[in-house]
């Protein structure tokens, strides 16, 4: 007997994005998709690569970046999609912005496992791809995301205040963020990685990230990212370092 | 384990075929061995041949026998047209459906992080060294309107830019024959955004 929730997937669109689609037999697609309630899944889109004719048969809306309202069911690895919806248009990410884009769904694709429910990671992403293609910050938009991204999936980073005294982090004072420990307050000769005050507690409180502290930040989440995404490196970042070096 | 019959390999080996499920393959295996055996020994010599001797060309990357392929060799070509592809097939297509008579570069796919396609797979380090020594006026981008096709294209402009050749990219729209209502919202903006002219006189 299908389970309540299986049922519940075949009769109810779910808000979902598709992180990552590709190629299935002649005619159809896999699509590895988040969605708000039931997290990520794969799903087999039978047929979205065919042509009827001057009728679209899914290919074309079943792409990344864009929201849809989709349906499937079964209960194995792999669900068959059942209908899909658009739920609005695609954000717009045009040039780097899309190599973004791609770094959102690389993170959500290797730091998610299927099926764990994240709704609230799920909003938070739906408004990192709006804030994109708004033009906000990249840079802001990103660091950010990183730190919701870790606290959802189990892994809070304390960035607020001193880890053990639990003595809060003060504007005018240094850290330094000890990978097993979190944070503790700056000594002499820890000059280079010192993290200031005031840039924590920015990062804490989501505000816009600017000039050399968003250097800092990057190299601050990149740390704590990196026990999570294990030794193979990311590709949409090798992309932005491959694409930086050709406007140089 | 004991090692699977040689009907089954076979089988099994029909199913690397786009498109051919169990069912077919063994109808395939089964058609060759009992209707032409003939027919299948040459299907196999030929398929060794090619597996073989068919390698990408040296200058566009499209599949060839040669270093060169015959649309490279060619000298009556526009050397200051290069038309950037995805898959050898569409060099036909467009050498059937348009006046084009520059060159072509294949790029065998499009980049796409999340698969591990980067700029290398896709030989744009040899198409960068095509933008810096040879005097090309005009890249034109054929390349499908995907997230990663705009990636892509975004890529190799950025590249053509640094070797100041001018880009352009193939419309995106409304399907020949096909009707308004069935096209998707993004298709129609980008083919609004492309509106042309009519014809008034
Ligand atoms: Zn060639």
């Amino acid at each position: 007997m299908a389970s309540r929730s299986d049922q519940a997937a075949r009769d109810h669109l779910q808000r979902c994005f598709v992180l990552h689609r590709r190629n299935f037999s002649n005619t159809s697609l896999i699509l590895d998709i988040f969605s708000a309630i039931h997290g990520r899944q794969a799903v087999l889109a039978k047929g979205a690569r065919q042509h009827r004719r001057g009728r679209p048969a899914g290919g074309e809306i079943l792409q990344p970046f864009r929201p849809l309202w989709l349906s499937w069911s079964g209960r194995g690895e792999v669900k068959t999609l059942i209908r899909y919806e658009a739920a609005g248009p695609a954000a717009e990410l045009p040039g780097k912005l899309l190599y973004c884009g791609f770094y959102l769904n690389e993170l959500l694709v290797r730091l998610l496992r299927r099926g764990d429910a994240h709704e609230n990671l799920f909003a938070f992403y739906a408004a990192a791809l709006t804030a994109l293609a708004a033009g906000e910050d990249v840079e802001t938009v990103l660091r950010h995301f990183e730190l919701r991204l870790l606290r959802e999936i189990g892994y809070a980073v304390e960035l607020d205040r001193e880890a053990g005294s639990g003595r809060p982090v003060a504007p005018g004072r240094y850290y330094v963020y000890e990978q097993e420990s979190g944070l503790r307050a700056a000594g002499t000769g820890d000059g280079r990685y010192a993290l200031a005050g005031e840039l924590l507690l920015g990062l804490a409180a989501g505000e816009p990230l600017s000039g050399p502290a968003a250097k800092t930040a990057k190299l601050l989440t990149r740390r704590l990212l990196a026990p999570y995404l294990g030794t193979r490196p990311l590709q949409s970042r090798e992309l932005f370092r491959q694409h930086r070096n050709l406007s140089l | 384990m004991p090692e699977p019959s040689l009907l089954n390999q076979l089988v099994d080996a029909l199913r690397c075929l786009p498109g051919v499920g169990p069912k077919s393959a063994q109808r395939m295996a089964f058609h060759l061995l009992e209707q032409d055996r003939e027919g299948g020994r040459h299907l196999a010599s030929v398929l060794e041949a090619a597996m073989e001797r068919i390698r990408r060309c040296k200058r566009c990357r499209t599949l060839s026998e040669q270093e060169l392929c015959g649309l490279c060799a060619k000298p009556n070509r526009d050397d200051s047209l290069l038309c950037v592809i995805e898959h050898p097939s569409e060099i036909v297509a467009i050498e059937q459906a348009t006046d084009f008579r520059g060159r072509y570069f294949v790029l065998g796919g499009r980049l796409s992080p999340l698969d591990g396609i980067g700029p290398e797979a896709l030989g744009l380090d040899l198409l960068e060294t095509q933008l810096q020594e040879r005097k090309i006026e005009e890249l034109i981008l054929a390349i499908s309107p995907t997230v990663e096709g705009s990636a892509t294209s975004h890529f190799i402009a950025a590249m053509a830019a640094r070797y100041q050749v001018r880009t352009t990219r193939i419309a995106h729209g409304v399907p020949l024959g096909g009707e308004l209502e069935y096209v998707d919202g993004g298709t129609l903006a980008h083919a609004f955004a492309g509106r042309q002219g009519v014809e008034q006189s």
